[in-house]
């Protein structure tokens, strides 16, 4: 296994230009030589190996964060590559003190050994108990800020904005939170993360670390902060290195390092981007956990005058919770026999106890408690129980346990009895450990607190300020109109699989057949030039015209008696309503068609350009301008109000002049006029 | 025509009186109206002042009752049957010009024209 070994020292060798590089002569590097020496005579054991591996998982993490940082060029990505950088780093300065303190323990022990007649050891198996291990959950952390009051209601001076987020540790396991955005308009930092923390002791010391990063300097520039990186990383010298040794323990809270330190002691070059500063930290013990949310204060470091500073208010809210595994797992069971003190002297019940957090369930049978039926009955075992063995029956092997619980006012004794001695040992065994774990945790054994397992991350859902494809698909007024057809007809193409779950796009609805209209290929009979038409899809009416480019669907079948669809389009929902049927879906998209058949309809009047087929360049100005002139009543008889251009020419009435739309078209017509801001209604009376 | 928010508006009416005409199974009043405070008032082509979401004429039916009525295109409509419509909703606004009960409608309307004449008149 020296192949461990011989790996964890390639991590420090200088030739490797990307591991770490320690300054000969310095201090770190003779504690590592002295590691050197030590390490030739150890076996490598299971934990070292596990540490080594994890250990190797964040270096190539924190190689990925670094060719990231160093290729993005957003500020967000760049934010989010340093903030795990940072994480990495400081998980790997975690794991190497762990392992070193590991190697240390072991070599103790080694010396221990082998001078074992000289001095006391403690090589041997250890008498002191050891609590059992828990569940320590933080949710729902939130920071309140104090902005100064000029700052933040009158709005003045330039929003100065920071990116922060927290750190957490118990022991080796890091954890950090997703990053925030804070500038003055918010008056709290949340951060939503629920960590759980599975292997935690009662001992534990759950460190609570801010770090910010100032939004706005450009981070590419200032040749100046990199030069010195470089010099200071290709020379440490012997305080740096003590520093760094000092760093290196996890339980040191060191103000004065920052993220700048941790890139520097590792990487062999120093790492150009955003980097976070700790601006506050705390500690928190178990003391500290509840049930409920608890204040608590954090100490500050930085202040004003530096970038990345945010004024805090001077605490952190959150909920500190702990499942210790006494309570939530069984520590022991067997068959026992259980009688009441006061009964007969022969009313020996048998069970199946288990003993699990406060409790002693008994249940019939084992089958039961597989089953999860109800226990027969409950014996407590909390603080308040007294458990003692005793030579109760004189005629049986065993010794028996008395516990004898209070239930309000009235002293209860039961008695067990197991089958030997072993199992009446190893049941009180049992129950002292129960009665230190519970001392141990102290107020987590009351009662169970909940711990809300976090939900594998959905990713976060970016969605546009209005919801609508509208915003989503930037026409150029230059375009031509097969642009648009050919962006439409990618974007289906992507949104193929989509609909065949019944969730395409609500602008599909622009494209899709009527529901109940008839499949005739009514536009074929105007538009025999289209190239794109297919016999069987027509495309007919449009149920949700899209504003920037057609007009109601009546104008643009010839012959529609029914042309509208009875479901109306939540165009202000922004278009949000899905399809429910694919087979509507059409074969092409050809706008074109459509709007030839617009000409066709003499709706002149109406569209200023005029519709060419989709060679011709000259149908720029529709999308534009077609905005506000959209009509959207069915009746003919109803004018559009091309108000854009100026000119307001109300078409002549091509029908009827009093004609009035039928009910179930005007209750369309008005609720369609109703959701969209854009048109100018007008309406007959 | 313009109003400034929270003084009452004052302005030159002319009180026009509509009989509604049978068309088939609809009364109708031969017009059309556009606006409201629902809508954008960008688009009105008859109002002075682009901010105003009152209730205009857009269109008035040649021989139709308003047109004999004495209605004209660009008027703005004050008030139907005591009515206000000068804070209304565009749909507001039909459903009390075309009350199914109500053979007649009475209109205050506004036009610039009026004031003018008002003017002169007291010059």
């Amino acid at each position: 296994m020296m192949q461990g070994v011989s790996h964890k020292l390639a991590m420090f060798c200088r030739t490797q230009t990307t591991r770490a590089t320690i300054a000969r002569g310095s201090s770190l590097e003779m504690e590592i030589r002295r590691g050197k020496f030590r390490r030739s005579v150890f076996l490598n054991t299971l934990q070292d190996s596990d540490i080594q591996k994890k250990i190797d998982h964040e270096i190539r993490m924190r190689d990925g964060a670094c060719k990231l940082l160093a290729a993005c060029s957003q500020r967000d990505q760049a934010l989010e590559a340093a903030k795990s950088l940072l994480t990495c780093n400081t998980r790997i300065m975690a794991y190497m003190s762990e392992l070193q303190r590991m190697k240390e323990a072991q070599v103790m022990q080694r010396v221990a050994r082998r001078s074992d007649g000289t001095r006391s050891s403690d090589a041997g198996p250890m008498d002191d108990r050891l609590p059992c291990k828990g569940k320590v959950a933080i949710s729902d952390l939130r920071i309140p800020l104090m902005w100064k009051d000029t700052e933040y209601f009158k709005n003045k001076g330039e929003l100065h904005r920071c990116a922060v987020f927290c750190l957490l540790q118990v022991g080796g396991e890091i954890h950090d939170t997703d990053m925030v955005m804070v500038d003055r308009t918010l008056t709290d930092i949340c951060f939503d993360n629920t960590i759980v923390f599975s292997e935690a002791s009662p001992g534990f010391e759950l460190r609570v670390e801010l770090y910010s990063c100032c939004s706005e300097e450009d981070y590419s520039a200032g040749s100046a902060p990199r030069k010195l990186a470089s010099k200071l990383s290709s020379s440490l010298g012997r305080s740096a290195g003590k520093k760094l040794r000092v760093a290196m323990d996890p339980g040191a809270c060191s103000p004065t390092s920052n993220g700048g330190a941790v890139t520097l002691l590792l990487p062999g070059h120093a790492v150009a981007g955003p980097k976070y500063h700790l601006l506050a930290h705390t500690s928190l013990s178990l003391s500290h956990v509840q049930d409920s949310f608890r204040t608590h204060d954090l100490s500050i470091s930085g202040n004003e005058d530096c970038s990345y500073w945010v004024p805090l208010y001077g605490s952190v809210c959150c909920r500190l919770a702990a499942q210790p595994h006494c309570m939530t797992q069984q520590m022991m069971s067997g068959c026992l026999k259980v009688k009441q003190l006061g009964g007969d002297p022969q009313s020996w019940t048998n069970v199946y106890g288990v003993l699990k957090g406060t409790n002693l369930f008994c249940y019939h049978r084992q089958e039961d408690m597989e089953a999860n039926v109800e226990p027969a009955f409950t014996i407590a075992i909390n603080k308040e129980t007294r458990i003692r063995a005793s030579e109760k029956d004189p005629h049986s092997k065993a010794q028996s346990i008395c516990i004898s619980n209070q239930y309000g006012g009235e002293e209860v004794t039961h008695t067990l009895s197991a089958d030997s001695h072993e199992e009446t040992h190893r049941w009180m065994e049992a129950f002292w450990q129960q009665f230190y774990d519970m001392s141990q945790w102290k107020q987590c054994c009351d009662d169970l607190m909940k711990i809300e397992l976090p939900s594998p991350r959905k990713p976060a859902l970016v969605t546009s300020k209005q919801g609508s494809l509208y915003h989503e698909i930037v026409i150029d007024t230059s375009d031509d109109i097969s642009t648009v057809t050919d962006i439409l007809t990618r974007r289906m193409q992507e949104l193929e699989l989509r609909s065949q779950l019944g969730t395409s796009p609500p602008w599909m609805s622009l494209f899709e057949e009527s529901p109940g209209g008839p499949r005739t290929p009514r536009l074929a009979r105007h538009s025999p030039r289209s190239p794109h038409r297919l016999p069987h899809s027509p495309l007919s009416p449009l149920r949700c015209p899209w504003p920037g480019l057609l007009s109601s669907d009546a104008s643009l079948t010839s012959d529609s008696d029914s042309p509208c669809s009875t479901s109306p389009c939540s165009r202000h929902r922004g278009w949000a309503e899905p399809l429910s049927s694919p087979r509507f879906r059409p074969r092409t998209l050809s706008l074109d068609a459509k709007l030839s058949t617009l000409r066709g309809r003499g709706y002149g009047g109406v569209l200023q350009c005029s519709c060419q087929p989709p060679s011709s360049s000259s149908l720029g100005p529709i999308p534009a301008q077609c905005v506000p002139q959209a009509t959207l009543s069915c009746s003919s008889s109803t004018s559009s109000n091309s108000s854009s251009e100026g000119s307001h020419s109300p078409s002549s009435l091509d029908g009827t002049p009093f004609s009035r739309p039928s009910s179930a078209r005007r209750s369309l017509r008005n609720v369609r006029a109703k959701l969209d801001p854009r048109n100018w209604l007008q309406s007959q009376v | 025509m313009s109003f400034i928010p929270g003084q009452p508006v004052t302005a030159v009416v002319q009180r026009i009186e509509i009989r509604k005409l049978q068309h088939g199974e609809h009364l109708i009043l031969g017009f059309s109206i556009g606006g409201g405070i629902d809508q954008d008032p960008g688009q009105n082509p008859f109002s002075e002042d682009k901010s105003d979401k009152g209730i205009y004429v857009t269109r008035v039916t040649p021989g139709g009752p308003a047109e004999v009525a004495g209605l004209m295109m660009g008027d703005k409509v004050m008030q139907v049957n005591g009515w206000d419509m000068t804070m209304v909703t565009h749909d507001q606004a039909r459903k009390r010009l075309t009350k199914k009960d109500e053979d007649i409608v009475r209109l205050l309307v506004t036009r610039k024209s009026l004031e003018q004449a008002v003017r002169h008149s007291m010059m």
